[in-house]
């Protein structure tokens, strides 16, 4: 359980003199016996005693005074940006006082002995706060934030503000880059192991993995060739030597039905993808990267569903697409929260253009799975295009709502 | 732990016993934060949340296999797995505090509620510890413990769901020894048990966690990093005169001597982590 006084405690007139830590021993009885609040304040005097510097307490401070089942005032109203708080205890117990937003702890002083003040510094945003006040079973009070001339800056958030998002993903692009190695390595087995079918299961899976990291994977230009190429893209088409990694495999597995020469294709896509997860864990990704590769990875889909298709030869475009599209999901949601704030009608348009994407294909499904690319009429390829392009332009905007551009 | 054993010097150790432990260096006092790039912090807060994932999937299941002791009616498995099973939330606690109704449901002493012992709000692991040490039994604790397991995978589920926020990172290495220092010192946490020594030193694991993935973006710093990684070592060599096979002994056994060096240890530890966060420009 949490207990965080910060480093700036000050004590009282009428409270308890510090005093040395309580001696060790067998403390059951703490609870129930008076003396149990002395030994804890007690140690917590100890800690404070140690502090030399104390903080200066800011002439706009709200003081909360905390008395035994509420706090004084527990109805607050402060205007967003910086805001400090003096929490004293006039309780006769060691008490919490927290700021919630919904469940999760915004900041919070925790260990506050009877007699004693904390200082609890907190960056606000407008909105309507819970607070908690000493015992678990008090009455939670209110606190809300109003908007300010602090609070108007967040259309362009300070680059801390993406670090949070940035680590989120980096760790989304590892787990997922992590799980592309196993399946890839699955799938190379299954190869050598001349299991035809067993490969052809396999295959999908490991592809929509890659579809996850595509927005970044795509900018190394070497291993997005190894990886990913198709034919149309080389001299010789598939007889080119060139023509290596997923959509070799998949000529070989769907198209020719054979396996003959995929074993050294398999082997050289696993060390791809080795080698691409080296280099995506030392790559510090710009925070404009996120959006930008999402949209030119959706543009070139759209392309593909207005064109043959990019899954050529297991017509599994559809599977591909639904990869695509979580991979772009984990992008807006990891934008969002700063989107929102910048300007939330563009946050709502591309969930909205997401959800519109997605309800199409699931519509298409069926308990076989998604019909084949050659099963699609112009039409639908074409309504499906469309939804990827306005998808790729609501992603766009978000990064210029947060002054990515 | 013999990691850090070995790399704590004959020579360290004089040259810190001879230091003021509980008060800030001249040099802490003022700002001196050295602009770290933004950017540069993503990678340490990336594996940061790596490092807490995996915890709390162990969480999960140490929880399981203890909550089926409690379950069995098991009592002395159960209390061979109950200090055990906590070292990966104390060393999260940072992140798993966050979540203040499952940090309220999971951890919550005695005294946070009404009525004590006798609260029926009180519940999780210090309700369990309660019954197995206090009572020596596991009667009327299923329901405990069935919840705790539930609430630790829920735990598990919005850990994964979260962006962790840097500043509670970075802030996270001071809060942990805060927290030992302004109360776990008393013994207070595991009243019952007197598994304390076991808390500590997943307390310790995961401050110092936090301050090895940031210490290479602090520069200029070497001052700042040579004492605070003297303190841990200083905490650390006072733990292992307690092990006791995989874990500690009893609470009660440390002496009033090496309780007051862990308290001036890591008070100036929390003085001194407590300038992470800034240092890295994330106040």
């Amino acid at each position: 359980m949490a207990s965080s006084p910060n480093g700036s405690g000050t004590k009282t007139p009428q409270s308890t003199p510090p005093q040395a830590s309580p001696p060790s021993g067998r403390l059951t009885t703490l609870a129930l016996v008076g003396g149990a609040v002395l030994v804890i304040a007690g140690g917590a005097a100890f800690y404070f005693a140690s502090k030399k510097a104390v903080q200066p307490v800011p002439d706009d401070a709200v003081t909360v005074t905390i008395t035994g089942k509420t706090c004084d005032p527990n109805d607050l109203t402060v205007p967003a940006g910086r805001r400090t708080f003096k929490i004293i205890n006039n309780s006769d117990r060691t008490v919490e006082w927290e700021i919630l937003d919904g469940v999760m702890v915004l900041e919070e002083r925790e260990n506050i002995a009877p007699g004693f003040s904390s200082i609890l510094n907190a960056r606000l945003e407008a909105g309507t706060y819970e607070i908690t006040c000493g015992l678990l079973s008090n009455p939670r009070g209110r606190l809300v934030v109003t908007p300010s001339a602090e609070s108007t800056d967040s259309a362009r958030p300070p680059l801390t503000a993406f670090i949070g998002p940035l680590a989120e993903y980096k760790v989304y692009l590892a787990l997922e880059t992590s799980a592309l190695g196993a399946a890839a390595a699955d799938l190379a087995q299954a190869i050598r192991d001349g299991d035809i079918d067993r490969a052809r299961q396999l295959y999908g899976p490991a592809r929509a993995l890659y579809r996850h990291i595509e927005p970044v994977a795509q900018r190394f230009v070497d291993l997005d060739s190894a990886i990913n190429a198709r034919a149309d893209y080389l001299d010789r088409r598939e007889a080119d030597p060139a023509f290596t990694g997923f959509h070799r495999l998949e000529y070989g597995l769907f198209d020719q039905s054979s396996l003959t020469g995929l074993a050294p294709i398999a082997d050289k896509l696993v060390a791809d993808i080795a080698t691409l997860e080296e280099r995506l864990g030392t790559l510090q990704l710009q925070p404009e990267r996120m959006a930008d590769g999402a949209n030119t990875l959706l543009t070139r889909v759209a392309g593909s569903f207005g064109s043959d298709g990019e899954e050529r030869y297991s017509g599994t475009d559809l599977d591909s697409l639904v990869a695509t599209l979580a991979g772009t999901a984990k992008i807006i949601s990891l934008l969002n929260p700063l989107v929102v704030k910048a300007d939330p009608a563009i946050a709502a348009d591309a969930q909205a253009k997401l959800d519109a994407a997605t309800a199409r294909i699931e519509a298409l499904r069926t308990p076989q799975g998604y019909p084949r690319f050659d099963a699609l009429d112009a039409g639908q390829r074409a309504a499906i295009a469309d939804d990827l392009r306005a998808l790729a332009e609501a992603t766009t905007r978000l990064n210029a709502a947060i002054g990515l551009e | 732990m013999k990691k850090h054993l070995l790399s704590f010097s004959a020579a360290a150790a004089i040259a810190l016993g001879s230091l003021t432990l509980a008060g800030p260096l001249p040099a802490l006092a003022q700002a001196t934060a050295t602009a770290v790039a933004p950017l540069d912090l993503v990678a340490p807060v990336a594996e940061y949340k790596i490092y807490v994932s995996k915890l709390t999937q162990q969480f999960v299941k140490d929880t399981k296999a203890f909550t089926d002791a409690v379950k069995a009616g098991d009592v002395e498995k159960a209390k061979a797995l109950y200090a055990p099973t906590r070292v990966s939330y104390e060393k999260i606690e940072p992140i798993a505090e966050l979540f203040s109704d499952l940090d309220v449901a999971i951890d919550s002493r005695a005294d946070d509620h009404e009525k004590a012992e006798a609260d029926p709000a009180f519940g999780g692991f210090h309700r369990i510890e309660y019954g197995l040490w206090e009572k020596n039994s596991t009667e009327g604790l299923t329901e405990y413990a069935d919840k705790l397991q539930a609430d630790v995978e829920e735990l598990n589920s919005r850990i994964a769901g979260l962006t962790f926020p840097p500043e509670k990172v970075a802030g996270g290495a001071a809060v942990l020894m805060e927290e030992v220092a302004a109360t776990k010192i008393s013994g207070e946490e595991n009243r019952y048990s007197l598994k304390d020594l076991w808390d500590f030193q997943a307390n310790f694991d995961g401050s110092r966690k936090i301050f090895d993935l940031f210490k290479p973006l602090l520069v200029n710093e070497d001052e700042f990093i040579a004492k605070v990684n003297g303190n841990f070592d200083r905490v650390y060599v006072i733990l292992a005169q307690y092990k006791d096979g995989d874990g500690f002994q009893d609470y009660d056994k440390l002496t009033e001597a090496d309780r007051k060096v862990l308290a001036g240890a890591v008070n100036t530890l929390a003085e001194d982590l407590s300038t992470l966060r800034g240092k890295l420009g994330l106040d």
